[in-house]
């Protein structure tokens, strides 16, 4: 009882922060304190989303920003695991792809999207592109990060019962680096979702991102917050969806480490 | 044993990295690819001559250098204390975790047209960017320093009769360090790109200026140069603070 109230603690008082910040922000406009024009208020937020959702342009930027996201991410969850993994296996695939995975993850990676305009032309496929790139490399190199850490010892143990090479993967190297990959595909959420936002940000026709640059070209601070606010559930959901597939692969670990 | 391995993996790699760009410098030459999409290793260098001695050059990275240097400042100035307070309280640290992680969790660039209404499209609207990107990975990470301190160490030094101010100074705070130092690295990348971007997006001046100017002329090879030049400060940031970070960790332990 005591150990259930204590949990629910934290849980209380974040909803309290939230609605303690939503107050202030609209009794500071109402009071006339600050200029909604720049700050907007949370009620006036609330009416441009149902707006937006009644039109139905809610759905369709959503629709093309998930679309861009799935594609762009699932891409790279594919390609991220099977190079990170074949870089695990292999010593010489992962010396030949350690300079270009350590340059791709310390490179402002966006820099490259005037040049993904040329090959790619404006709009949807140079949003894919970014997005996809961004994400891989951290798939990729939490994969092999992942496949590295497991324990030589448990490699050991296995191959001394006569383990092929095939029960190696599957039974003994997949398991143990599974936390690292689902860390990864985590982390490439965040990346995937900043590429798709950023992406349409500069070019794009449709789009959560594109609605926040084109209501902020416009001056409407209210409806380009209100994108913002969409995007912002948008990454919580998507990072606590994943955190909590993290935590249920992890939990045959018993032991620490 | 560990300094052939180390030999035959320098050789791999220096290897990989020849053979890409003689692939990139051969490709064009051989008429496989079109040289205005991919440009050359060769012309990327001669870029690199008629830039850099260009008075224009230096004022741009000029600009985009104080933007960095103010708004990471700022951040790390900001970040650092707030998170160590954070991870000593829990009271505040429940009444603000939420809203940080909902930061945490977003594309802090989505907010990139928010500070351009808010601070114009001037230096302040980048320092802005750079700021956010920065500050929260600072903030997460000293909170989690704190959080990571072993619990005997605060209380061998209590029970010495240690006054809450020197527990905070001499055992928290050092024992803290490595978390904040690796939100200070994490800080860093996040900071870069959000100057580099939000030049890209409005600016006049700056880095990111001339790579959206150069990449709207289709000069690929000058758009090119600018991509390394941001690329090569990241990563001797990065690696400069990963350095400190190391040094840290051997000496913590």
């Amino acid at each position: 009882m005591s150990i259930s109230g204590w949990r629910s603690a934290p849980v209380l008082l974040g909803i309290v922060s939230f609605a303690a910040i939503l107050l202030l922000w609209e009794s500071v406009v109402r009071l006339g304190w600050a200029n909604p024009f720049f700050i907007s208020q949370p009620s006036a937020i609330a009416d441009s989303l149902s707006r937006a959702a009644r039109s139905g342009e809610l759905w369709n930027n959503l629709e093309v920003s998930l679309r861009e996201f799935a594609i762009g991410y699932g891409a790279s969850v594919v390609v991220g695991i099977l190079a990170g993994a074949l870089a695990g296996r292999f010593r010489i695939v992962e010396y030949v792809v350690d300079p270009f995975l350590w340059f791709l993850y310390s490179a402002p990676l966006i820099a490259f999207y005037p040049i993904f305009v040329l090959w790619f032309g404006l709009g949807v496929p140079t949003v894919i592109a970014i997005t996809f790139l961004l994400s891989v490399t951290q798939i990729a190199a939490n994969t092999l990060r992942g496949i590295q850490s497991v324990n030589p010892g448990l490699l050991r143990a296995a191959r001394s019962f006569g383990a092929s090479e095939r029960d190696l993967l599957w039974k003994v190297v997949l398991p143990a680096s599974v936390p690292m990959v689902i860390a990864g595909l985590r982390l490439g959420i965040g990346r995937a979702l900043m590429g798709v936002v950023v992406g349409e940000l500069f070019g794009a026709t449709a789009g959560l991102g594109f609605s926040i640059a084109y209501y902020g070209a416009l001056l409407k601070t209210t409806d380009m917050i209100a994108s913002v606010v969409v995007i912002v559930v948008l990454g919580v959901l998507c990072t606590q969806a994943l955190s909590a597939v993290e935590a249920r692969f992890d939990s045959w670990r018993t032991g620490p480490g | 044993m560990p300094i052939p391995s180390s030999k035959y993996r320098v050789l791999v790699s220096t290897i990989a990295v020849l053979v890409f760009l003689g692939i990139w410098e051969i490709a064009p030459r051989a008429g496989m690819v079109d040289p205005t999409f991919t440009s050359q290793p060769s012309r990327v260098f001669a870029a690199s001559l008629v830039i850099v001695p260009s008075g224009d050059f230096l004022h741009d990275v000029s600009v985009s250098l104080s933007e960095f240097a103010i708004g990471f400042a700022l951040a790390v100035g900001f970040g650092v204390p707030l998170g160590l307070l954070l991870g000593r309280f829990p009271v505040l640290r429940y009444l603000l975790d939420p809203p940080i992680m909902a930061i945490y969790a977003t594309p802090h660039l989505a907010l990139l047209p928010i500070f351009i209404v808010w601070l114009g499209i001037g230096m302040q609207s980048k320092i802005a960017v750079a700021f956010v990107g920065g500050v929260i990975p600072i903030l997460v990470n000293s909170m989690a320093g704190v959080r990571g301190v072993e619990r005997s160490w605060v209380t061998a030094a209590r029970s010495f009769c240690a006054r809450e101010w020197d527990v905070f100074v001499k055992v928290i705070l050092p024992a803290s360090l490595p978390g904040v130092v690796m939100g200070i690295r994490l800080g860093v990348s996040r900071a870069v790109l959000g100057v580099v971007v939000a030049e890209m997006y409005q600016s006049q001046a700056g880095v990111g200026n001339k790579i959206m100017l150069y990449g709207s002329e289709f000069r690929t090879d000058y758009l090119l140069f600018n991509v390394l030049l941001v690329s090569v400060f990241g990563f001797t940031a990065t690696w400069a603070v990963r350095a400190l970070e190391e040094k840290l960790w051997t000496a913590g332990k």
